[in-house]
């Protein structure tokens, strides 16, 4: 073996067997991947009347998800595995650290759902936009299109770590980086579509990106990003779709409002998978939270997101004092109000907890209880 | 643009129109996705009487259950408004072959009137917004068959 490629001066690192060529050549198969196989023969997957879905092939063994994987390795979860497979040195190694029990059906859903932001938004259709308006649009779309791709940065900086027993979580998650990419592509294009151009990029927004991506585990990240940040962008696309200056940015709002949703109740139902599994982590998510509440304070309280809301919601600046203060009123309660909900479906009660400015909780049920000024 | 569903709003027959007209596409209802939702329209008329009628998406189905009783069609999230604001977002679509910005489901009732959102969970609530394309390209068919992308 190898001594071909010894004699031209260079070494195989993956420890073929290059006998086998010589063999094979002569006829002589070796057939251990046939005869000594523990894979289930026999199993038929069927297709359900959309297709053969994740959760159509959840069968026998191969449905079956260990709560700790047994190995480090890229394997395909089921198959038989040499017993010399190299350590791949995943960090998560256990399914409640990434699992929900909507994952199968979300990652399907992705796959179905997916649009193009090239071919899917009327860009042809776009009118001539009042250069207050336009100036509005333009920035909310730069914030937009900045904030997105830490939703893809994020899953992108675990995915790797994450055991291949875990594949379904994986391939959720490889979904969502489409979708953010998409995001910030759909928000880039709006900005420059219409002869407005970049907006602003402010210091505030990109610290609580940064608590995202810096992020010491998945948990903290995911609770950060899946349930806090992108609850409230979805607010924010639901706003937008309802204020939206003309149709075509509707379409793009109501596009992304549905793919932000996704992602949403994949981490709203992963904490609760978390925490029904091992409820002492509590006290750790809500002091994840502790430190990235100030995010819903954020999208009131930073001048490049709040007054571009308003004067959209207005149809001009002259009429976005009055107009923005009820519209903001409106949307709090509403960011505020879903959040505590999602939080209480996932098992972890954050009434009475937020770590939030009294002036932003009045008026809100059972969240202004010990609320940190 | 497409004349007006022959059949009186709310009724059981203006549902089945609607969804009729929504599927008509195929490729149009293949490319806004799968979907699962039960999805309740509730109507409150003047004497505040209500009557719910029932939605299912099915992966690319869209069924119209017609008027239905909430305990039995144990709906996953429900919209709800008096019977003008539904004729006027009805009349909306009808006028402009789809509806326009200010008649959407999500503007009509992102302010919480004048139709209102109800769930009895989160991941109820959130399949409003997880669909909201397929319900939205489904209303719209009574100004026009379901094409709620762009043509490619």
């Amino acid at each position: 073996m190898g001594s071909t490629a010894s004699r031209r001066g260079y070494t195989m690192a993956l420890g073929l067997d290059f006998g086998y060529l010589e063999r094979s050549a002569r006829g002589e198969f070796d057939l251990g991947w046939l005869r000594d196989t523990n894979s289930e023969w026999g199993v038929r997957a069927k297709p359900g009347k959309t297709g053969l879905t994740l959760r159509d092939i959840a069968i026998g063994s191969y449905g079956e998800v260990p709560d700790h994987a047994p190995l480090r390795t890229m394997a395909p979860r089921g198959s038989d595995i040499d017993p010399d497979v190299p350590d791949m040195g995943y960090t998560i190694n256990d399914k409640s650290e990434v699992w929900s029990d909507n994952l199968l059906d979300l990652y399907e859903e992705a796959v179905s759902r997916q649009w193009s932001a090239t071919r899917d938004i009327p860009w042809g259709d776009l009118p001539e936009l009042d250069p207050d308006i336009e100036h509005a649009m333009c920035q909310l779309a730069t914030v937009l299109s900045e904030v997105e791709m830490v939703a893809s940065d994020f899953p992108a900086k675990w995915l790797w770590r994450i055991n291949h027993d875990y594949v379904e979580a994986k391939m959720f998650l490889c979904t969502q980086v489409m979708d953010e990419a998409r995001h910030t592509e759909v928000f880039r294009k709006r900005a420059l579509a219409n002869g407005g151009g970049l907006g602003r990029a402010s210091a505030v927004v990109e610290r609580f990106l940064q608590l995202i991506l810096d992020a010491e585990s998945y948990d903290e990240g995911s609770a950060l990003m899946h349930l806090l940040g992108e609850g409230i962008v979805l607010s924010l696309f639901r706003a937008g779709e309802a204020i939206a200056p003309s149709p075509v940015e509707q379409q793009i709002f109501r596009l992304c409002m549905q793919d932000e949703a996704r992602h949403v109740a994949y981490g709203t139902m992963h904490l609760r998978y978390r925490l029904e599994r091992d409820p002492l982590m509590a006290e750790d998510f809500h002091a994840y939270l502790d430190k990235g509440e100030e995010i819903i304070a954020m999208i009131f309280a930073t001048p490049e997101i709040a007054e571009p809301t308003a004067i959209l919601a207005a149809g001009g600046i002259e009429q976005a004092a009055a107009v923005g203060a009820v519209a903001g009123n409106v949307m709090r309660n509403q960011v505020i109000g879903e959040y505590l909900k999602r939080c209480q479906h996932a098992g972890l009660d954050r009434r009475g907890r937020l770590h939030l400015p009294d002036i932003l909780l009045e008026g809100i049920p059972g969240a202004k209880v010990e609320a940190v000024a | 643009m497409t004349a007006p569903i022959d059949a009186p709003f709310p009724s059981d027959a203006w549902f089945s129109e609607l969804v009729l007209r929504a599927v008509a596409d195929q490729a149009a209802v293949k490319r806004l996705g799968i979907a699962e939702l039960r999805f309740g329209i509730e109507i409150v008329d003047a004497g505040e009487h209500t009557r719910l009628f029932g939605l299912v998406l099915d992966g690319y189905e869209v069924d119209s259950v017609g008027e239905v009783a909430e305990a039995e069609f144990a709906p996953e999230v429900v919209v709800s408004g008096s019977i003008d604001s539904w004729r006027q977002m009805v009349a909306a679509i009808e006028e402009h072959g789809g509806a326009d910005t200010a008649h959407t489901l999500n503007s009509l009732s992102i302010f919480g009137e004048p139709l209102v959102v109800r769930a009895d969970d989160a991941m109820g609530h959130d399949k409003f917004f997880r669909f909201m394309g397929t319900l939205q390209a489904v209303f719209d068919a009574a100004g026009s068959p379901a094409t709620v992308l762009a043509p490619s």
